[in-house]
Formats: structure tokens, C-alpha cells, sequence
């Protein structure tokens, strides 16, 4: 086995501890926080005319009489394994009330990211490439103006655009993947584009500039003097130099993705689990909301745990940091 | 091919930068008119901005965006290369013509391997058969001095030196045998025993393939050591030009004569005073079995390195890069965790470094600056105090205090030099630690840094810890000097002992380096 392969294999091992970690890190602190936050479950699961008996026999079915250490095992145990509880106000388990709306949300966001990259990719190609032309100077200004855009704003013009102007979207008309997969990316692009389109600014902005950067870079003028042509200096350098930023930028809006399509839902009125969460607040549905933040908190890590592991396939000199 | 007995011929070339707005703009290059023979190694010198890499650049046809050559041609073995279709331009470079740079650190595209990076030239240029490329590079990383081409090749940048970088780089510019090669500023970021290193290495490779060089550098000793012939240019013109022997000896223009005399940094002329030394005092600082290591390394920097300095004494300290002369500065400022002991007579000790560039906050003015260890220091004055002690620290280091209301992009090089000396000075230390101050400033700054610093130590009886790689200047200021190599300190003693005498071999390392690099024996 070679230097670098070890070398990779002990940095993935690492950010894999660092994972495993951080993981405990966050199901501890969910719990922490809806242990602290004041209200009962059984109490709220039975209503304000339930007798303390009533309440009583609840607790002790939940485990809610054993003590914070033992819950809190329980919990994790449950979590890890899938198994959550029921959600109080839906009276059926979170796993499934996640499982049925995650494909709103997912989708979204796979979509949303899909266009993201297949947009400013080539636009920023294009920008940096001649930087200060009149083709980029229109680019960075669009991106300018989408990127001060709130994504909330944004999604109320193009419902207007679409279903009031153009009749090719009807508001809060979802299609499930399992009536046509074709139906159901339909139902999902408008949101998709409307999360997506500052992120497409953002991700343009990023991409540009790390592209001129890496253009005026040393060894660009090394591989020039070796009579390298502009296009292969061009795909096998400045390219992959300037991927190794991208990641972590992708990774970013990613996130930004996540928590965006919360909102959009909401105004397009979709059943994901950004109006799940919602409704669990709003009912004081303890399990549910915890369930909730724990498994959002877990796709974040893993995002960022890939992320790492990509930037370090990407740049060698990350793992020796 | 014909012979010619000039293989470039550049014939009365002017440059400049037009613009929409200045069509006609001051040129760059103005009239340049020179040959470079066939087999002849020519030395280009000239301060920054004097149009010597930009008449290489020319030549090479690796001019930066917006140069126009307004006038005149440059010829190659005959060919026009300025009326060269771009194609066959680009096929002239790697083949015809090899460059090298000045930084090796950032020269290399750092997500690839040496191997597949050399290769890819090779490919470039039409050699399809992939073991044959193969055996050419690492024949070519043979040649170049690595001792294990195999390993070298599926190495990555970051996991080579900075002399070895740049054995690479000169292994890429002559993998395909160029009749031509550019070196510019080769040698100016390495340290002396890797710039002799370079050197040979150049010399030997030029002669084995008959490669013609065109060598460009303000480094006088490397130019004196390297070339057979020199130009000396100035604003964009040749202003003279000889043989070395000629040149050095008996210089034509007083430009020439100027750089001379500035490149030599002679301390004589600057009229420096040493302060008395007293052996006996306690010293203001004392350092025992300094061990460091840096986080991602299993292995010491510092392996257990002592030193005392004592009151009104400048230290020299000298050994070449990587020895830890560096990590043992950080450490002695408290900059990083160490093991052994340092006990230091003062609080504050004052630093001074290398790029005064890169060590002020842009966004602040000069006062700011000067204001910023007094609250660090946590120390509280009134505002005219205040006032007061910064127009003196500007005062002290030679500066009116009309500055103090300036940001740092308004000053030079030296000023920026003299704002951190003044900073270090502020809080009155009984130690100042100078990580090579003169490194990065061209040689009429550094001389006057050189008698600032001087000054400071004798008017003041400010202790230095000098940390340089010249060692000229360690000779003519500093009575004591430590030689460090691989983590300790290797030799102490008196200047003129340790620099005439030389017990360690890395002592006589370094002066091997600085003998053969100025040409003389400094063995008074």
C-alpha cells in the first residue's frame, strides 16, 4: 500500500471517529433540550380534562417516570435504530410520519441542488474565463440581484409567473413518485427553482472567482511554458484547483438547500417535512419534534462528513492537516 | 538547422500596455536591441520593474494579457517569433524554449503528482508511447540530483522542499532538450547552500545538453558565479553590458557602479558602530533544551536547542532553511508550546520579521499600529500620552509624524520595515528578536535597516537576536554568533572565530556556500 493510500484511508478513519462523535454530541443535546423545555407529553397527549391517574398510567408507558440517563439511552438506542416513539399528536410513529413526507422534501432538494450545479457551473466557466466581458458582466449582475432576493419573495413571483401568468403550475398540487415519477418531478421543479435560484447566484459568485484566482495562479504560467494549451491547462488544472473550493461551497448550499426548502414548502404549500416540523411545534408534539431535529441534524453531518471526504480526494494536501 | 552564431536575436523591440483610454502609453521596453549567442550563458540584472523579466517574457512569448510589442522583432534561430502563428508559438515553449520561475513554492500545480505532471509535457509534445515517457522523466529526475526518481515521481508538491520543487521545475523546462532556456529569478527564494546547489545543477545540465541561458536575477553573487556575459537594465532600457569579469571589476555606467555597491550591503560604508558587550552581566534572555514540534509531524523541530543573550548584545544567528532557525523564534516569543526552558529578564520582548508586507492590518493607519502593543500590553495612557510615545517611536526609527495618519499601502518597503521595528520598539523591551528584516527588501533599504537596527542596539542597549542568512552582515555587526543545523544549536562562539575556524560541518557548510557564491575568501 502506497503513502497516499494510507494517508487517505487514516484521514477517512478520522473524520469517520469525528462523525461518530459529533453525532453523540447532537443527540445529547436534543435530548438536553426537550428535557429542559417546560411541558409534559402525557399531559399534553391527553388533554387539560385528563386525571393525573390517566396521566400517571401514560407516563410509565412512555418511560416517562424512568430517570433523565436511562431516557436519554433509550432514546439514543431508539434513534439510531429507527424506532422514535409515536408522535403525540399524530398518534402513529415519527419514523413514518418522516418516511411519508420525506420524498416531498428530498426530492426538492436533490432537485434543487441538480440545478444549481447544472447552471452555474457553466455559467462561472463562462465568466471566468473572460472576466470583465460583456457576457460576464451581465452574469455577475444577475447573480447580484438574485442573490438579494429572499427565497420567500422569490417563490410568491415565480407562483404568480407560473400558475397566474403562464398556467403551467398549479399551486400546492403535489404528485407522489409512486403515481409517475414524471408527475412528480413536475410538481416538485418550480419550488426546486425557486430555492434553487439564489444558491445558483451564490454558487456562480464562488465558482468564478475561484476559477480566476487559479487562472493567475504560478504553475498556470509553469504549464503555459511547457506549451500546454489553455484548454488542457484549463481542464486538467485550473479545473480541478478550483473543484477543491467547490466542494465546500456545494456542501454550504447543500445545507442552505435544507433549511431553505423548509420555507418554500410553506409558501407553495407542499406537504414535506418543513410543514411536518411546523405542525409539530405548533401541536407541542415533543417525540415528533425531536425526531425531527435529530435526523435533520444527522443528514447534516453526514453531508459534511462526505464533504470532507471528497475535499480529500480532491486535495492531497488535506490529509496531512 | 543552419548554425547561427546568435540564437536569439531581439532586434530594436519597444513594449507597452495601451488601453482604450491611452492608446499611446509610456512603453515598458524601449528600444532593446541585443543578441544571445549560441552556447553563451547571459545574465539579465536590473532593479524591480526595470523590464528584465518582461524582456523574457517577450522572448518566451509568455507575455501577461494587454502587452503589445509596439516595435521591432525577436528572432529565433532565425525565425520570426513575432509573426509566429500562436500555435506554433506554443509548440516553441517546452520544445524550443524552457522557462523556469522564481517561485518554486507555487510553481507546481499542487493537486498533482511530479510524475504525472512531467509526464504530461512529454504527451504535449507528441510522444505517445506512455512507458517511454515514463523512462524519459525519471532519466530526466536522475539528471536533476533525486537520488530516488521513483519516489519523486508519485510524490505530490507539498511533500517536497523548496530546492527540490525547483529541481523539478528545471527537470520540466529541459525534459525535451530546449536550445533555449529562460531562468528567471531561479535561485532569489532559496536559501545559499541550495542556491550553489541550483547553480551546479544548472551549469552541469546546460552543458550536457548545450542549452544557451538566459539568467535573470538581482542577485549579483549568483549572476558573478553563473553567466559569461551580463546586461544591466534600467527603466526599460539596456544601459550596459560586458562580460562578467568586465563588468563586475569595471563597471561602465554609474547605474552599474550603484547596484554594485549596494548589492555588496557593505557595512564600512555605512559607518556602524558596535555597542560594548558585557559577558559578565546576567543575560536578558536564557533558553535551555528547547524541544518543539509542529501538530502534523511526528518528529522535533527543535531538538533540545539552548542560547543565551546577553545585555546590549546583537546575536547573530545563521544556518540554512529547515535547520528550525524560524520554529526556535517562535518559540522564544511564546508563539508556540515547547518543551525545555526560557527564562527572559523582560516581559515583552519586541519581533521584527521578514515581510513587513504581510505583517501590518491593511485596514489601519500607522498610529493604529503603533497603538496596538500598548493595548495588547494592556497598558493605559491619556490621549496625549499617547501622542506623545507614538511620534517618538516614529521618531526613533527615522520617520516624521506626518505618517501617522497613513495606511500602509502608502508607505515602501522599507518604511513598512521601519513601522514594525517601531512597533517592537514601543513598549521598550531589553530584547528584540529580527527574523530575517532584510530578507525581502531590495539592497539600499536594507542597508538602511541594517543602521537603523545598529543604532537602536547601541544608543538604546537593545539586545538583538539577528536572524539572517547573510553572512556578511553577521560578520560586520554581530560579536557572537550560533550556528544551528537540524534542530540544535551546532557551534557558538566569536564572530571571527566561528567564521574563520569553523568546527561544525554545517558551519563550514554555509561559509562553503558564501565563499563560492561572492567569489572571496572572507577570512580576513
Amino acid at each position: 500500500m502506497s503513502l497516499n493510500t494510507r494517508q487517505n484511508l487514516k484521514y477517512a478513519g478520522l473524520k469517520f471517529i469525528e462523525l461518530i462523535a459529533t453525532l453523540f454530541v447532537v443527540s445529547f443535546l436534543t435530548f438536553a433540550a426537550f428535557s429542559i423545555i417546560p411541558g409534559d407529553t402525557a399531559q399534553i397527549m391527553l388533554g387539560p380534562n385528563a386525571s393525573p391517574e390517566q396521566v400517571a398510567r401514560l407516563r410509565t408507558e412512555l418511560g416517562l417516570d424512568q430517570p433523565l440517563p436511562v431516557r436519554y439511552i433509550t432514546w439514543v438506542a431508539g434513534a439510531f435504530t429507527g424506532n422514535l416513539g409515536d408522535s403525540s399528536s399524530f398518534k402513529v410513529p415519527v419514523i413514518s410520519l418522516i418516511a411519508q413526507r420525506l420524498p416531498v422534501t428530498l426530492g426538492m432538494s436533490i432537485l434543487a441542488l441538480i440545478m444549481v450545479i447544472a447552471v452555474s457551473y457553466p455559467l462561472s466557466v463562462f465568466s471566468a474565463r473572460r472576466p470583465g466581458r460583456i457576457g460576464d458582466t451581465i452574469c455577475s449582475i444577475l447573480g447580484h440581484v438574485l442573490f438579494a432576493i429572499p427565497p420567500f419573495v422569490l417563490s410568491l413571483l415565480l407562483i404568480v409567473l407560473a400558475s397566474g401568468v403562464l398556467h403551467i403550475f398549479t399551486m400546492g398540487k403535489y404528485a407522489p413518485p409512486e403515481k409517475g415519477f414524471g408527475n412528480y418531478i413536475a410538481s416538485l421543479a418550480l419550488p426546486a427553482f425557486a430555492i434553487a435560484l439564489p444558491k445558483i447566484a451564490m454558487t456562480f459568485k464562488f465558482m468564478r472567482s475561484a476559477i480566476i484566482e487559479q487562472n493567475a495562479s504560478e504553475y498556470v504560467k509553469t504549464e503555459r511554458s511547457h506549451g500546454l494549451s489553455e484548454a488542457r491547462i484549463f481542464l486538467r488544472h485550473v479545473l480541478p484547483n478550483s473543484n477543491v473550493s467547490s466542494i465546500t461551497i456545494i456542501t454550504l448550499v447543500l445545507s442552505d438547500i435544507l433549511g431553505g426548502s423548509l420555507i418554500v414548502e410553506q409558501v407553495f404549500n407542499l406537504p414535506g417535512l418543513g410543514r411536518l416540523l411546523l405542525t409539530a411545534i405548533d401541536r407541542r408534539d415533543f417525540p415528533l419534534m425531536s425526531g425531527m431535529i435529530f435526523y435533520l441534524a444527522l443528514i447534516t453531518v453526514i453531508l459534511y462528513f462526505v464533504s470532507d471526504i471528497l475535499a480529500s480526494i480532491a486535495d492531497p494536501r488535506i490529509r496531512l492537516k | 538547422m543552419p548554425r547561427h552564431t546568435h540564437i536569439v536575436k531581439v532586434h530594436h523591440l519597444s513594449l507597452a500596455f495601451p488601453t482604450r483610454h491611452d492608446p499611446n502609453p509610456e512603453p515598458v521596453l524601449k528600444d532593446i536591441d541585443f543578441g544571445i549567442r549560441d552556447g553563451e550563458i547571459l545574465g539579465l540584472i536590473g532593479n524591480s520593474g526595470s523590464g528584465k523579466t518582461m524582456t523574457a517574457m517577450a522572448i518566451a512569448g509568455l507575455l501577461p494579457e494587454g502587452a503589445v510589442i509596439t516595435e521591432g522583432s525577436i528572432k529565433f534561430a532565425g525565425e520570426d517569433l513575432t509573426a509566429m502563428k500562436p500555435r506554433r508559438r506554443r509548440q516553441m515553449l517546452g520544445s524550443n524554449i524552457g522557462v523556469i520561475f522564481q517561485e518554486p513554492s507555487t510553481a507546481l500545480d499542487p493537486l498533482m503528482k511530479i510524475g504525472t505532471n512531467l509526464d504530461e509535457i512529454l504527451l504535449t509534445h507528441g510522444m505517445k508511447d506512455k512507458a517511454e515517457r515514463r523512462k524519459r522523466v525519471l532519466e530526466m529526475l536522475g539528471t536533476c540530483g533525486f537520488a530516488d526518481p521513483e519516489e519523486i515521481y508519485s510524490r505530490y508538491p507539498h511533500q517536497l522542499s523548496g530546492g527540490q520543487r525547483q529541481r523539478v521545475l528545471i527537470a520540466g523546462a529541459a525534459l525535451l532538450e530546449p536550445r533555449l532556456l529562460i531562468c528567471d529569478e531561479p535561485t532569489s527564494s532559496l536559501d545559499t547552500v541550495t542556491t550553489i546547489q541550483i547553480l551546479n545543477l544548472l551549469k552541469e545540465i546546460c552543458h550536457k545538453m548545450h542549452m544557451t541561458v538566459l539568467f535573470i536575477s538581482h542577485d549579483l553573487s549568483a549572476v558573478r558565479n553563473f553567466c559569461d556575459r551580463v546586461m544591466v537594465m534600467r527603466g526599460g532600457e539596456i544601459v550596459d553590458r560586458d562580460t562578467t569579469q568586465e563588468m563586475l571589476l569595471h563597471p561602465r555606467s554609474g547605474y552599474t557602479a550603484e547596484l554594485l555597491t549596494n548589492a555588496r550591503l557593505d557595512t564600512r560604508m555605512l559607518g556602524l558602530e558596535r555597542a560594548t558587550v558585557d559577558y559578565s552581566a546576567s543575560p536578558v534572555l536564557v533558553a535551555r533544551d528547547i524541544t518543539a514540534r509542529y501538530d502534523n509531524s511526528s518528529s522535533n523541530v527543535l531538538k533540545g536547542a539552548s542560547l543565551e543573550i546577553y545585555p546590549r548584545e546583537m546575536l547573530g544567528l545563521i544556518g540554512s532553511s529547515g535547520c528550525g532557525k524560524t520554529t526556535l523564534v517562535k518559540t522564544l516569543l511564546g508563539l508556540m508550546p515547547h518543551g525545555g526552558s526560557i527564562t527572559c529578564s523582560d516581559k515583552q520582548t519586541g519581533a521584527v520579521f521578514q515581510d513587513p508586507v504581510s505583517c501590518l492590518n491593511p485596514a489601519h493607519t500607522i498610529e493604529w499600529h503603533l497603538l496596538e502593543p500598548l493595548r495588547a500590553a494592556g497598558i493605559k495612557l491619556t490621549k496625549e500620552e499617547r501622542r506623545k510615545r507614538v511620534a517618538s517611536a516614529l521618531q526613533d526609527v527615522g520617520m516624521s509624524p506626518e505618517y501617522l495618519s497613513r495606511k500602509p499601502r502608502q508607505l515602501s518597503g522599507g518604511q513598512r520595515q521601519r513601522i514594525a521595528i517601531a512597533m517592537s520598539l514601543i513598549l521598550e523591551p531589553s530584547l528584540i528578536v529580527a527574523d530575517e528584516p532584510f530578507s525581502s527588501l531590495d539592497s539600499s533599504s536594507a542597508s538602511e535597516i541594517l543602521k537603523l537596527l545598529t543604532d537602536i542596539n547601541r544608543e538604546r542597549g537593545t539586545s538583538f537576536l539577528l536572524i539572517t542568512h547573510n553572512i556578511h552582515i553577521v560578520r560586520q555587526i554581530c560579536p557572537r554568533v550560533i550556528v544551528m543545523d537540524k534542530g540544535s544549536v551546532c557551534e557558538e562562539g566569536l564572530t571571527s572565530e566561528v567564521l574563520s575556524d569553523p568546527k561544525s560541518d554545517a558551519a563550514r557548510k554555509l561559509l562553503h556556500a558564501e565563499s563560492v557564491l561572492h567569489g572571496e575568501n572572507y577570512s580576513e
